[in-house]
């Protein structure tokens, strides 16, 4: 079995267990899991940016922000259709990123993470100070899980975790492997040139600056995603999303699982939600443990999880030969 | 031959208090394989530089195949098709060769902004890059990542990289520094093939007088930012400044080839 | 015209207050290059160490102050020395994610030793209590930061200008590979400057104890992001910048509360995304 399929069976065994879940855990598990999935999306579209592309942002909780906003706006306004919410959370995102990344990705390393930092938490403030349309403080309420239709027909209720949790499976799979085509294709390829070398992918005929604009728009709007499908599932947005301490939030994340594989993010979210859940439970400081964590990582095994893993496992068959 | 491909008229540069390019006019010509030659700060890596769009100009005017590109950024020189490769090995690191080289390739084809589309399927690219690096004698390493490679065949993919674009205009900087004799002569041989090929001309800046005399059909010498001498290797060799100039350096290189 | 000069009071006040918080920040990126999160830390390290010292072994307000950051320097000894130092070679998001680690860290070690509270310090009786000025009080206190600001900034140019040492780190920071070919011990002198640089950021925190006047684990986060601000303003890595930086980000700040009470954190912010995207290399940095 060639690499190609091998992956795309274990992704779809991944896909079907991930289906199970509803049905043999319970609610507490369900909801763990979308929030795993939510975190997810969001770095998945982040790793493009960092790892791919080498460019670390510390704003996209921005975006993220934008995105559930963006529905909860939408849906107190105009119209509760979690579909059309959804779309509208990420158009917002989108322009958002647009703007942003257009002012942003002139500047590169330090400045870059700097005016990032500062654009995240100048949406940060707006939102906190805008009471009378965002809710400041106290968040936006006001949205409601209102039944998927599309286009009036076919009415699925997601008001229950169990059913929202496959309408975010729905995002989750579609994120994934969006990511996974962006990767593996020419763009994907000129990104990691610049990562590699910025200036040499220049002098390959790269138009460097239009591409990381592209990218940074890209993974705004899995952000945006990510942040429209938390509002749905808190039926709130609120302020902290734009915070810097939650733009980085994917990066931890993401450097945690691996930076340069696509499950890296995921794998990384999977533990921090897991950890988050499991050590809050006997005391509040488990962002310390994080910490030591990423210490870790950083002195010693900065290929992360699965990075980590890869290499143990390319050394394993030597060792049998020899 | 014959037809102007490049002129610089006027070009100026200085860093500060000096001066690394003063009223430069220039033209290269298709087809004649060019080099510049000078003593170490005559300018010729800022020539360079100014021309391929590593720096802004500050004074001065470069036309292209008649168009002026004086404030062109450096990818749509690229596309244009004036292209470079580094004195400092300067290619993508973890990449493997064959990614390395497809990267230009792609971009050149237009067929970098494809998302969604699969790297597999781009069947031409993969072709064209198999035949570029066989060019420049790297076909085995393609799948060895950059950073593994020996330090010849580093030079060899920094050409190759550069090659890759297709340029009409390609200014190789000091190609073969730090190579042993054996890949020298690949490397020359090489470049000479393809300038024989025609669709390329090659501007060589070199130190080493072997591969310039033996190598090109015109010569260039830069002091001080200046024009010293620009004619056949002949007129430079006979001609009194740049003896001058050189004396102290290695004179005895340029007068060996007196004989050929 | 009272309360224009008190807003200017508050203006200085605020801007020396947080220029000697930025000022260890800067030093360290000027001279290491790398941009320190958990300097919020330090300063918090410092306020919560001379807490310690003032009321639990009653030593007085002045011991604190000069006891507290010195045990917060052993603390930056042991980032850098064992943590940082390894990682200058490698790409910056490493040096940045490495030291939020420690924020991570240091800010929930705070809540585990001094919980997680607010703590609130005695009165100062030496430079406590307030003066009136044009008819409305105000904090000795504030004098004697607006005081120290300068002091401060005079000393730091006297260091680096005037002594031997402020030479080699002169030196070092504009050409490293040089500097180690001379003989300076740049590892050495690398750890020296980030431990003085954490002095500084916990001679803040020291500092605010009376002028903050309650201490959270939350005040080295709010602090950070204005360090950073003035220092981006000011030009990375300039301490004449921050300096300016500080004066500017403080009065604005105190008009912006004064008049524009909503909308002064945005304000901020805007000045500094302004600053990055017409002159990134701050008000006085160097063009690189």
């Amino acid at each position: 079995m060639s690499a190609g399929y091998r992956n795309a069976a274990a992704a779809a065994a991944v896909l079907l267990a991930l289906c199970a879940v509803p049905f043999l855990a319970g609610k507490f598990t369900t909801y763990l899991a979308i929030r795993i999935m939510l975190l997810g999306i969001f770095a998945v579209g982040y790793n493009l940016l960092l790892g791919q592309t080498g460019l670390l942002s510390f704003g996209h909780g921005a975006f993220y922000a934008a995105g559930a906003y963006g529905l909860g706006l939408f849906g107190v306004h105009v119209s509760n259709n979690p579909l059309l919410g959804v779309a509208a959370g990420v158009a917002a995102a989108v322009l958002l990123a647009l703007l942003v990344g257009y002012l942003c990705v002139r500047h590169t390393e330090i400045y870059f993470a700097m005016l990032t930092l500062a654009f995240g938490m100048m949406v940060f403030s707006l939102v906190w100070n805008a009471r009378e349309i965002t809710g400041g403080d106290d968040g936006l309420i006001g949205i409601v899980r209102a039944p998927v239709s599309i286009f009036g027909m076919a009415r699925m209720p997601i008001g229950k975790d169990s059913q929202f949790y496959f309408f975010v499976l729905f995002f989750f799979a579609l994120s994934v492997w969006a990511a996974h085509r962006i990767r593996h294709s020419p763009f994907g390829l000129a990104l990691s040139g610049i990562r590699e070398n910025a200036r040499r992918s220049e002098f390959a005929g790269v138009p460097v600056r239009r591409y990381r604009l592209a990218v940074f728009v890209v993974s705004g709007a899995f952000a945006g995603l990510a942040g429209s499908l938390e509002a749905l599932l808190e039926s709130n947005a609120r302020p902290f999303m734009a915070h810097w301490t939650h733009s980085a939030e994917p990066v931890l994340v993401s450097l945690l699982g691996g930076l340069s594989s696509l499950a890296g993010p995921l794998v990384g979210s999977a533990i921090f939600v897991a950890m988050r859940e499991i050590i809050q439970r006997f005391t509040e400081n488990w962002m310390l443990g994080f910490g030591i964590v990423l210490l870790v990582i950083i002195m010693g095994f900065r290929g992360g999880v699965t990075g980590t893993l890869s290499a143990l496992f390319r050394k394993a068959p030597a060792r049998e030969r020899g | 031959m014959g037809e102007s491909l490049l002129t610089t008229h006027r070009l100026s540069n200085h860093f500060g208090m000096v001066c690394t390019a003063r009223d430069l006019d220039l033209t290269f010509e298709r087809g004649v394989l060019t080099s510049i030659i000078g003593p170490n700060g005559a300018g010729k890596s800022t020539l360079v530089n100014l021309i391929t769009g590593h720096l802004p100009v500050q004074a001065g005017v470069i036309r292209f195949q008649g168009r002026d590109i004086t404030r062109l950024p450096i990818h749509e020189r690229v596309r244009m098709g004036i292209c470079r490769s580094f004195q400092i090995v300067n290619v993508f690191p973890e990449l493997t060769v064959a990614q390395n080289v497809m990267i230009p390739v792609l971009a050149r084809t237009g067929r970098s902004w494809r998302p969604l589309r699969s790297l597999s399927r781009e069947t031409e690219a993969m072709r064209e890059t198999e035949a570029m690096l066989a060019k420049v004698s790297l076909l085995p390493e393609r799948d060895t990542p950059a950073n593994a490679l020996s330090h010849g065949d580093l030079r060899l993919l920094e050409v190759g990289v550069a090659l890759a674009a297709a340029p009409t205009l390609l200014f190789l900087d000091e190609p073969t520094a730090g190579m042993n004799p054996v890949e020298r002569v690949r490397l020359l041989d090489n470049i000479r093939q393809l300038a024989r090929e025609g669709r390329t001309t090659f501007v060589v800046v070199e130190h080493d007088m072997d591969v310039v005399f033996s190598l090109s059909e015109r010569i260039i010498v830069l002091h001080r930012g200046e024009i010293l001498c620009d004619g056949t290797p002949g007129q430079v060799r006979s001609d009194g400044k740049v003896r001058e100039v050189y004396l102290g350096d290695d004179v005895s290189d340029l007068f060996r080839y007196r004989e050929e | 015209m009272q309360s224009l000069v008190h807003v200017c009071l508050a203006g200085l006040s605020n801007g020396m207050f947080i220029w000697l918080v930025a000022s260890g920040l800067t030093l360290i990126f000027g001279v290491l290059g790398v941009l320190n999160f958990a300097h919020g830390s330090f300063y918090m390290l410092g306020a919560y160490c001379c807490f310690t010292v003032l009321s639990h072994l009653g030593a007085g307000y002045w011991a604190g102050l000069l006891l507290g950051p010195l045990a917060v320097c052993a603390a930056g000894y042991v980032v850098e020395r064992f943590f940082l130092r390894h990682v200058y070679r490698i790409a910056l998001p490493y040096q940045l994610l490495l030291t939020f680690a420690f924020v991570l860290i240091f800010d929930n070690l705070v809540k585990i030793v001094w919980g997680g509270g607010a703590l609130s310090p005695p009165q100062l009786t030496f430079l406590g209590g307030s003066i009136p000025i044009l008819g409305r009080k105000y904090p000795v206190y504030n004098l004697f930061i607006i005081a120290m600001g300068p002091a401060v900034a005079l000393g730091l140019h006297l260091l680096l200008e005037r002594t031997w040492y402020g030479k080699i780190i002169r030196a070092a920071s504009s050409d490293r590979e040089m500097s180690s070919a001379i003989g300076v011990r740049v590892p050495t002198l690398f750890t020296g400057v980030f431990v003085f640089g954490t002095w500084l950021g916990a001679l803040g925190g020291g500092l605010a104890v009376p002028y903050v006047g309650l201490l959270t684990p939350g005040m080295g986060e709010t602090i950070i992001i204005e360090a950073f601000i003035v220092a981006v303003i000011g030009g990375l890595g300039s301490l004449k910048g921050a300096f300016v930086g500080a004066l500017v980000i403080g009065v604005m700040s105190a008009f912006g509360t004064r008049f524009f009470p909503t909308f002064d954190m945005f304000l901020i912010f805007i000045l500094m995304a302004g600053v990055l995207l017409v002159r990134p290399q701050g008000l006085f940095g160097a063009t690189r």
